[in-house]
Parts: C-alpha cells; structure tokens; sequence
C-alpha cells in the first residue's frame, strides 16, 4: 500500500475511518497509522469531519447486562496491580489540589521525578506554564538528548470547542516558534526536529495561545497568551 | 444526539470533566459517562453490526478499553463522543471484516425489509444526520450515487466490494463515488468549499 504521498494518505486515511476498505487493507493501515503520526492525524482529522453523521442514528438503551459485564472486568483488572499511569494521575490530582502561586516549580519537579522511567539521565529541561493567577496550567519537560517533548494538563483547561492551544517557543529575539498544539487534559508528546537541548536553546519561555480551532493560520499568534513559564535547565 | 451548539459546548465539557475523572479510576465518574454515551453508542454498534449480542460485546469491549485508557484522551485533538463513536465504529468495523468473508448481504430481501421496517434507510439518516449545519449542507451537495454510497457504508459498515453488490455497480465505479464523494464533502468541511 502506497501511502506516501500527502494525497494517497489523506484519501486512505477517509477510507478507513468511513469503514469501507477491505479487511486485509484496513489491517494494515491501522498498524501503518499507529507509527505514523502523519497518519494518524489525518485519520483523527476524518473522525473529526464524519462523526457528526453519527448524531442522527436512534440511541437504543443497551441492557442492564453490558453494565454489569464490564464492572465486572474493570474490578478483574484493578484486583491485580494497580498500574503506573494511576499513579501519576493520582499525584497530579494531588498537586492540582494544593494550586499555589509559587509552587510550580515544585510541581514541576515532582512531576518530572514521579513519572516514569525514573532511571533516564536527569538532564531535563521543564517548563511550567502558568496563567495570570500564577497557578499551573499545563506542564512541559522534555531530555536534553531526547526529541520528544512531554506536555501535561496539570489543570482543567476549556478552550471551547472550536478553539485549540497552540505552544510556542519565544526566542530572546525574532518571532514565537510553533511547536504544536496542547491537549486541554491529560497528555500528549510533540516531536521535536531536533533534540530539545538544541530545539531550546536560546528560547527563555515557551507559552500557549489561544487559537482557532487545528491552530494559528498564520503561523504566528493570533490569539490571547493564556499561559507562558521560563525554560529550566535541570543540568 | 442532535443538540444546538450551546448544549453541545455543555455536553463536551461534561464528557471531558467525566473522563478526566475516569482516568484517574474515578468509577461513579465512569458510571456517568456510560450512563450519558451508551445509548448513543449502543445505536451506532447495532445499526453497523445488525445483531444485538454483538453489539453489546463490542460496547463492553469499548467502555473496558476506555476505563483503561481514558487518560490518552486528548481533549485539545478531539469531541469526547467523536473519541468514543471512534473507538466503537472502529470495533465494529474491524469485527465485520474479519467474519467478512462475503457473508454480509443486504441484497438479502428479508434482511432489507428487517431493516427498513425498523429504522430509517442510511441516506435519510445521512440527510437528517448532522444537524450542525455544515456537514448536512455538505452531504446535500453530494451527487446521489456518492451520497447513497456514503451513507451505505457509513451507516452499515459496507466495504468496497458489498456497495459495488449492493448498488449492482462495477467496483471501480463505486471506489471512485467513494472517493470523490469524500473528497468534496473535504473540501466543502474544510471551508475551502467551491461545489465542483
């Protein structure tokens, strides 16, 4: 399956979501997508478009027995150990709770020492993004060496349905740097071009703006800055 | 589901709030997003698998995946019911083609005189569908054999190669309706929207 050219994933990527490719195809564009992040974001584009088509299909009330079934297997799962992600959560709801002007680079350094892999080398750049009530908003951390940079909602955040957050890398001099769009909950990784030590380097802060919906069209702010922090260099 | 947009805006928000919620183990939190999504999902699974012990499974299967990973969720990329009706759709489909193998015939008299005796015919379904604006005024400039193939798979999970039966059209013919169709109904979504 050829895929490669813009035109062919986006026309692969309608043909999977609306359902109609063949068992054999549909296997592997899924597996394709799933190390694509190209891929998969045109599929979330088509889910997106075509989904509201689902409004219109009558609700049917499952019966009481698929409630029970699945209380059932979650409880089965939570009997054996209790997996890392909840931890995290759970700490993050913890800090949520203390919300304190001044603690969020505490906050930050919590986060980045309680998430896994514990056993990475701690040349850790941290950003922690703050509103103008100087609570955390949203934290980023990323390995000097590494391409990915982390970004987690560590408070509720509402853009609105048609608006998204855009992060941006401002520089000491020359215009704020996309560096993609920021979930409003939970987490999401951003691929960097190159390894965050260099990505960063001369970019003090990094903030997030609102934007219309998919991001700024014009590659620079367009809307409000709602939440900014200083680059920290742990190392 | 057809809601106007404010209380759509309420009912996202809600949806996010619960799994927020959710992710962090939170079972009455999960309790109320089952309570608010099921029907509505439940709807879709039967309408695509046309069997109802299926489409419990593949709810079951669905809600039990996503008290697991409701923390991957990413409010700022996607609607939580267009992240849920996903998550379903794609388990029914990946259901149907695996038992594929040609057995899915809507040529089938009884089955087409089943289906239109209990609910309505996919393409008035795609047309009353989307009552945010855009996508309905988008789906009406489709041609009818795009429209009528859309719908079909949308709705019912046809592939390919059951729309060409269904429709009594030469394969190639229906994969370009398909394509085309989806190509405007891009175009037109995307705002770059000239009709042909």
């Amino acid at each position: 399956m050829n895929y490669r050219t813009p035109e062919r994933a986006e026309a692969l990527a309608a043909q999977y979501v609306l359902g109609t490719m063949s068992a054999r195809a549909r296997t592997r564009f899924a597996r394709l997508s799933r190390r694509d992040p190209v891929l998969a974001a045109a599929i979330r584009a088509w889910e997106d478009r075509l989904s509201p088509l689902a409004e219109s299909v009558a609700p049917v009330e499952p019966p009481a027995s698929v409630w029970s079934t699945i209380l059932a297997r979650i409880d089965r799962a939570a009997a054996g150990s209790t997996p890392e992600r909840r931890t995290v959560w759970a700490t993050v709801s913890l800090w949520r709770g203390l919300a304190l002007a001044g603690f969020a680079t505490a906050v930050a350094l919590a986060l980045v020492l309680l998430s896994p892999p514990l056993e990475r080398p701690a040349a850790t750049l941290v950003v922690v993004l703050a509103g103008q009530d100087a609570k955390p908003a949203l934290v980023a951390s990323a390995d000097r060496n590494g391409r990915l940079l982390t970004i987690k909602a560590v408070a509720p955040l509402s853009p609105g349905a048609d608006r998204s957050l855009q992060l941006w890398a401002l520089p000491a001099t020359g215009n704020p740097r996309s560096l993609g769009l920021v979930p409003a909950s939970g987490v999401v990784q951003i691929a960097l071009p190159v390894d965050a030590g260099t990505a960063l380097q001369n970019i003090p802060a990094l903030a997030v703006s609102l934007e219309p919906r998919g991001g700024s069209p014009t590659g620079l702010p367009t809307g409000p800055v709602l939440y900014s922090g200083p680059v920290e260099r742990l190392y | 589901m057809a809601v106007d947009p404010a209380q759509q805006l309420e009912r996202s928000a809600r949806l996010m709030e619960l799994l927020a919620r959710t992710a962090l183990a939170d079972q009455t939190a999960f309790e109320q997003l089952y309570r608010l999504t099921s029907p509505h999902l439940y709807g879709v699974a039967i309408r695509i698998l046309r069997e109802s012990a299926a489409a419990e499974e593949v709810l079951q299967e669905s809600f039990v995946n996503v008290w697991h990973h409701a923390g991957s969720y990413v409010a700022a990329r996607s609607q939580p019911l267009t992240w849920l009706t996903s998550i379903v759709r794609n388990r029914c489909l990946d259901r149907l083609r695996k038992h594929d193998v040609d057995t899915v015939s809507i040529d089938d008299e009884d089955h087409a005189m089943t289906i239109a005796d209990r609910s309505p015919l996919p393409l008035d379904l795609l047309l009353s569908g989307a009552e945010a604006g855009a996508v309905r005024r988008c789906v009406e400039a489709l041609d009818a054999g795009q429209k009528q193939a859309i719908a079909l798979a949308f709705y019912q999970g046809l592939s390919h190669s059951e729309l060409a039966r269904h429709l009594k059209q030469p394969l190639g013919t229906v994969k370009s309706w398909i394509r085309r169709g989806l190509e405007r109904l891009k175009a037109c979504l995307d705002g770059a929207g000239v009709q042909r």
